[in-house]
């Protein structure tokens, strides 16, 4: 039970919350609220050394961004 | 440590729960999307507490069925409801025209040394950004031959593996490159995904 894990679990538990039930019910909001479940994983592999695991979810974290921003974009200039 | 799988587990299912509760109670598509995005994490804190090379050999795939999965679905929802890109003026901000350069090259740069799977996706990361902010004009066969011949070289990697298992050192060098620019080449191409020329 490292300091890591212990945050990472935190985080992670708060996270599910806020991109569960995001007080604003938006598009963008809920896909800001997924970033925090994201950073408890990140403190979790950081505390069993998943090195390749940890920059591997950090890089892809980034074009799934990218790929939902498109999605968003479009949904909310049709409404 | 003995402590710390139990205790993590009952986290997971406890974070489990809450996700899919979101999940059943949602009615729109597009936050199912992203509740599928939440899905997908909790999955993976749940392989990363096995806590061992296991793990970080599970997560790698999972990853990559993760965003293949994210982008067909999107590209799925997108078709199903008829949305089109935004017209008007587009998305500029000052950083988009003086970051680019340099950030790609830091990215490209450590993604090269780190090679492999890991090293494709960071250096990929800086690839989409450079053509997101700068647009692509390039020629998108070479893109699919070099991949092509990277993939190529993978194979051939592992025939050294199997034949001449005395350079395996060769192998590993050859399989870590020819992986990088595979997945490097196929990342990029998400870059140019919202549409084409230098004003994008």
């Amino acid at each position: 039970m490292t300091p890591e894990f212990i945050l990472g679990c935190i985080i992670l538990i708060i996270g599910v919350i806020a991109a569960g039930f995001p007080r604003p019910m938006t598009y963008l909001g809920r896909l800001i609220s997924l970033e925090i479940p994201g950073f408890g994983l990140l403190l979790i592999m950081l505390a069993y050394d998943e090195m390749l695991a940890l920059l591997t979810f950090i890089g892809v974290t980034a074009i799934s961004t990218f790929v939902l921003v498109r999605a968003i974009e479009r949904k909310e200039a049709a409404e | 440590m003995d402590v710390a799988y139990p205790v993590g587990l009952v986290v997971v299912a406890a974070a489990i729960i809450i996700g899919f509760t979101a999940l059943v109670r949602e009615k729109d598509d597009l936050h199912r999307i992203l509740l599928t995005d939440l899905a997908e994490i909790l999955a993976l804190v749940l392989i990363a507490l096995v806590a061992t090379d296991l793990a970080e050999a599970l997560i790698l795939p999972g990853l990559v069925v993760g965003i293949s999965e994210l982008m067909a679905v999107s590209e799925v929802y997108i078709a199903k409801e008829g949305l089109r890109a935004p017209t008007g003026p587009p998305f500029r901000i000052e950083v988009m025209n003086s970051a680019p350069g340099i950030l790609a090259l830091i990215l490209v740069a450590y993604g090269i040394v780190l090679s492999g799977f890991t090293g494709g996706v960071i250096a990929a990361v800086g690839a989409v950004f450079y053509f997101m902010c700068r647009g692509h004009t390039e020629q998108f066969e070479l893109i699919e031959t070099v991949s092509g011949y990277a993939w190529a070289f993978w194979i051939g990697a592992f025939f050294i593996f199997m034949f001449l298992p005395g350079y395996w050192f060769f192998g590993v060098m050859i399989a870590g490159g020819a992986i990088l620019l595979k997945v490097m080449a196929k990342m990029s191409l998400v870059g140019t995904m919202r549409g084409g020329g230098p004003d994008v």
